[in-house]
């Protein structure tokens, strides 16, 4: 299943100034979606698994890419998520 | 009466485009070939539209409203949003309204329900090989998005109908149109998931070798039993599926395969006869 809300941010970041608000004041950001509190806290977190099992693997990729993270680390952290 | 004058696919993926300065040589080389090989194709059969198949991924459809299959019926569609695709040209693209629109009545008459839109923005997905394909002048196009982003999905064999029918589409449409199929996408890569960069060349192969034999029982039961293991992009070879049943299963020619971990996805390009 697919949480809305996260899936809502990964997708709404697809747009370069809202990315650039992210980058600069992601709290305020996250303000605007009412996340599960233990969704709310991976995001704050960069819990690359726990965030993929909850949204689109497209989606998640954008999100990270927005929030800077590169892929090398990106697909690192996913497979932790095969590893174990 | 239109004619059905070509059916081509080409892979996509944005490190194509992106990464294209910081690719290897031989690589972009081998690259620029297929898509220059196709464009040539197109240009010699004188396109004047396109039907171009892809997904949609995530530019104009969300959980909100994920139509499996829409068909674009505007006058003019909008260019990629994405900014390694600044360039591409013409933006926006031209539509084919009267095409789309005969697909999309024909495709309701024979039991088929696709959504519809007036203007869709075309991401990477399509606009990559049209770019790269060099063409001179850009065709109509009819843009037809599946979903093969977020399951479930259509069947291969809904597919391979959905070829089918546009074939008899194209066939019955009243205007003097010389008519191409451009699939879009695949064949195997991994975005998001912990596989993230793999490329199954073994599948890959096996995919080509099953369209190139074009026997429908074995190449849906390979399809859909072993899509899933090669990576979520392989979801894209749907396309490749309708573009084959759109030749009737016949006239299949590789024209290459290229598996690129540099670009994440293992590439092909091909064209039915």
């Amino acid at each position: 299943m697919r949480d809305y809300w996260l899936s809502k941010l990964c997708f709404d970041l697809q747009d370069r100034e809202r990315v650039a608000e992210y980058r600069r004041d992601r709290e305020a950001v996250l303000a605007r979606y009412p996340l599960k509190p233990e969704v709310r806290a991976a995001v704050l977190a960069d819990d690359v698994v726990a965030l993929a099992r909850r949204t689109n693997p497209y989606l998640l990729r954008y999100y990270f890419a927005a929030a800077g993270m590169p892929d090398a680390e990106f697909i690192a952290r996913l497979r932790t998520s095969a590893d174990g | 009466m239109a004619e059905l004058v070509g059916i081509y696919a080409a892979s996509h993926g944005p490190l194509i485009a992106r990464d294209r300065g910081r690719l290897p040589d031989a690589l972009r080389q081998r690259l620029s070939a297929a898509y220059s090989d196709l464009g040539r194709r197109m240009d010699g059969a004188r396109v004047d539209a396109i039907v171009a198949l892809g997904p949609d991924h995530w530019t104009n459809f969300f959980l909100d409203n994920l139509p499996a299959v829409c068909i674009g019926i505007g006058e003019e569609h909008g260019g990629p949003p994405e900014p390694f695709m600044r360039d591409f040209a013409p933006n926006p693209i031209p539509g084919d309204p009267a095409l789309g629109r005969h697909i999309l009545e024909t495709a309701l008459a024979d039991g088929f329900e696709p959504a519809l839109s007036y203007r869709l923005r075309l991401d990477h997905g399509l606009c990559l090989p049209l770019s790269r394909m060099g063409l001179p002048r850009m065709p109509r196009l009819v843009p037809i998005l599946i979903n093969e982003l977020e399951p479930p999905m259509l069947s291969y064999r809904r597919c391979l109908a959905w070829g089918r029918l546009l074939r008899t589409a194209i066939a019955s449409y009243p205007e003097p149109a010389r008519v191409a199929i451009l699939a879009t996408g695949g064949l195997s890569h991994s975005i998001g998931e912990p596989t993230m960069g793999a490329i199954d060349e073994d599948f890959d192969r096996r995919c080509l070798d099953g369209f190139a034999k074009g026997d429908e029982g074995p190449l849906l039961d390979f399809l859909e039993h072993g899509a899933a293991g090669a990576g979520n992009g392989a979801h894209e070879i749907r396309n490749w599926a309708v573009a084959h049943g759109a030749a009737g299963g016949r006239g299949f020619e590789l024209i290459d395969y290229i598996p690129a971990p540099e670009v994440y996805v293992g590439c092909a390009y091909a064209a039915w006869a």
